[in-house]
């Protein structure tokens, strides 16, 4: 790679609809598992389509009970993420607190603690004043940030960015950039989204959200399936990471990002912006798409998505051996400001176990693709994995990920 | 950050009108009640977007169900690439920092699907409630060819977006980067102010509305300013610890820096213990009014515009971090 700075990661940590923990997310993804069922954590009645994927909310007994009560549901969802991340990567202390009195984090999510937003926007309609005060305050990302920082014991500077669903593979590129440029030598990067009423029916009243199972890359994909989680990495510099003795896990090799002004909600058809980010991704990397053993696709299951996206890889892989092609949406569901950290966490499981999760629900897949989905049980075979990820208002990001 | 950066072009969009003359007019300004409470009336200054100069943007094709913050954004961003016609925009990125964003139709969007039925919500409305869709219009309209991140915050990521550019620039990512700070205003923020008692003590700031904007490069003799430094990540939780964090920024600069006096609403009396000891610029002039992240902004284009020939500018985040920057004329 052209950087002086090496980009490692030294440490993850996940929460999603499959488990409360890396462990039971991944082991039930490789298994070739999926969630769906009706939602109940947040109204839907009335919507078009009900169903999506609920988070496995861990415990946070190691919180105080008067602690857990303030937090947004977001907020739930990231702590145990990023508690998970940091005691993996070695630097927390024996009282749960991080060993780095200042740690630097890069951030991403699109609705905040949303809940607590729709319920101070309920109680102003309604003349309440009764605990408006803790549901505004508890309401806004930069919250979250505090949260964390209270309960995992560390201050310092805190990004967050908000490029609705590439948002995640955004905040671990910029993570990715501090390191490089020399900005930071550690940083904590992660993404969080918690189901809410607003993106719900939102989602719903665009007829995006599948009414049976999501299917990505099909001929037959009807639309996408909400769902919600947390993913946070630990990311250093390997010099940094040498120093103190950490174990590395993967390193981060090559970030593009480009923004597509085809259409506030759909992307270009031809699949250029996104070219554009996995080549610069590549030349970031001083590497070739053959030496790319699989991909996390941002599939998100709807027509527009999947095709364009479809489009660039073709474009991108003519001529080479076909990447092993997933989009874990299909079983978790797409979790938005999150989905690009969870996705980058499943492509570093793969690299680290040479498991590749199968595609499912998809069984007609479309021309451009037809022969690249991941079958079950089958093994990386190329150190290098891409993940990319597409979002509203055409942000478009891709990560390379490399095996240690 | 690494190296100084440069201040090349600026812009704005504020009541007072557009560009950096217009923050030093009278602003039009009324009384708005409160929701929960129509007794309670709050200063406010917005923009008329169907007024001149504002209003050459509103029969743009995709700009006409835009937010107001969109418009805001393209009109500070546009005065940019007016004054500086000669720069690569496709090696241009955009940071966007938003403190309240799309506030005015998520509140619409979301009001529509609790008194219509869920199964009523408007899908024009929804893509227009997300955060980046304000600088994806921006973009697309300019034909800004670089990278963009929308950062949210309390006002004090207006100092995070600064560092990001600095990054993008020291990194060669880019030759250029807009950072631009927008809001607008909806009536319910007044709530909002008040529910977490953000307007402070008499005399209180009123709310306000609009954007600014600076273009950034790797510095230049032909630069308005410098940024010589960016300092951000003093968190705080309460207000006794927003005032420890506000000491310990102001001790990162040399003490014989003047600072900026920019405390418009509650962290006014919190400021006012650590700037004792410092002198004062008032270079940014006598905050009447807060419009956040847009406020962050038009502070930095005053410094940089006034006769201080160095000067610190801190950035009192509302409810969670604070920063500042050094700029040097």
């Amino acid at each position: 790679m052209k950087s002086s700075n090496e980009v490692v990661v030294t440490g993850w940590g996940c929460v999603s609809p499959l488990g409360g923990n890396t462990e039971s997310t991944w082991s039930r993804l490789v298994a070739g598992e999926g969630v769906r069922a009706p939602i109940t954590c947040i109204p839907v009645e009335g919507c078009r389509v009900t169903d999506g994927a609920e988070a496995v909310m861990p415990d946070l007994d190691w919180l105080p009970k008067k602690s857990i009560s303030r937090l947004s549901r977001a907020a739930r969802l990231a702590l145990p993420a990023a508690q998970e991340a940091m005691a993996d990567a070695g630097i927390l202390d024996t009282n749960g607190r991080s060993i780095f009195p200042r740690l630097e984090m890069s951030l991403s999510t699109t609705a905040n603690g949303m809940e607590l937003g729709e319920e101070f926007l309920k109680g102003v309609w309604a003349g309440s004043f009764r605990h408006q005060t803790s549901r505004v305050s508890r309401y806004p990302a930069h919250q979250q940030v505090a949260d964390l920082q209270q309960n995992l014991g560390f201050t310092g500077p805190a990004m967050v960015v908000s490029n609705a669903c590439a948002s995640g593979a955004n905040a671990i590129g910029h993570a990715a950039d501090l390191v490089r440029g020399g900005f930071a030598d550690i940083v904590l990067a992660g993404g969080f989204e918690a189901l809410c009423e607003l993106v719900y029916c939102g989602f719903d009243c665009l007829q995006a959200l599948a009414p049976d199972q999501c299917r990505p890359f099909d001929t037959n994909r009807r639309g996408l399936m909400l769902g919600e989680g947390a993913a946070f990495l630990v990311i250093e510099s390997a010099v940094h990471a040498a120093a103190r003795g950490a174990k590395v896990k993967g390193r981060i090799v090559g970030y593009g990002h480009a923004t597509d002004t085809h259409h506030i909600t759909q992307p270009d058809p031809t699949g250029a912006p996104l070219e554009t980010c996995i080549r610069r991704a590549l030349v970031q990397a001083s590497l070739q798409p053959a030496d790319i053993g699989h991909i996390n696709a941002h599939g998100t299951g709807t027509p527009f998505n999947d095709s364009a996206e479809a489009a660039a890889f073709a474009r991108v892989f003519t001529g080479n051996p076909a990447p092993r092609l997933v989009s874990t949406k299909a079983a978790i569901g797409h979790t938005l400001g999150a989905a690009g950290t969870l996705e980058a966490v499943f492509s570093l499981l793969a690299l680290e176990t040479r498991r590749i999760p199968p595609q499912i629900h998809t069984s007609d897949p479309i021309p451009e693709v037809a022969g690249w989905l991941a079958r079950p049980g089958e093994v990386l075979e190329k150190p290098v994995v891409l993940s990319v990820n597409l979002g509203f208002g055409g942000s478009n990001a891709a990560l390379l990920l490399a095996a240690a | 950050m690494r190296d100084p950066i440069s201040i090349l072009a600026v812009g704005v969009s504020c009541p007072g009108g557009t560009g950096p003359a217009a923050l030093e007019a009278q602003w039009p300004s009324r009384r708005v009640s409160q929701i929960t409470n129509p007794a309670i009336t709050r200063e406010v200054a917005t923009i008329d977007l169907a007024a001149e100069p504002f209003n050459r943007w509103r029969m743009r094709p995709r700009l006409r169900r835009a937010s107001p913050l969109s418009h805001h954004l393209i009109e500070a961003v546009a005065q940019i690439l007016e004054a500086r016609p000669d720069i690569d925009l496709s090696r241009v990125g955009l940071v966007g920092s938003f403190f309240i964003g799309c506030l005015v139709y998520s509140v619409r969007f979301y009001k529509g699907l609790t008194t219509d039925g869920r199964r009523f919500a408007s899908p024009i409305l929804f893509p227009e409630t997300v955060v980046n869709t304000p600088l994806s219009h921006v973009v697309s309209e300019l034909k800004i060819g670089g990278p963009v991140y929308s950062q949210t915050g309390d006002t004090s990521c207006w100092s995070t977006a600064l560092r990001t550019a600095a990054l993008w620039l020291a990194n060669d990512d880019v030759e250029h980067v807009i950072v631009a700070g927008g809001e607008e205003f909806d009536p319910v923020f007044l709530d909002v102010m008040h529910s977490a008692r953000w307007f402070g003590s008499r005399p209180e700031a009123g709310v306000s509305e609009g954007a600014g904007a600076v273009l950034l490069g790797k510095k230049s003799s032909q630069a308005l300013a410098h940024i010589t430094r960016i300092v951000d990540g003093f968190a705080f939780r309460n207000r006794a610890q927003a005032a420890k964090a506000a000491d310990s920024l102001l001790a990162e600069f040399d003490p014989v820096i003047p600072v900026a006096d920019t405390a418009a609403n509650w962290t006014r009396r919190l400021a006012a213990k650590p700037l004792s000891g410092r002198m004062l610029s008032n270079c940014c002039g006598v905050p009447k009014f807060e419009a956040f992240t847009a406020t962050c902004a038009w502070n930095t284009i005053r410094a940089v515009h006034s006769a201080e020939p160095r000067v610190v500018v801190p950035f009192l985040g509302l409810s969670q971090q604070m920063g500042a920057i050094e700029i040097f004329r």
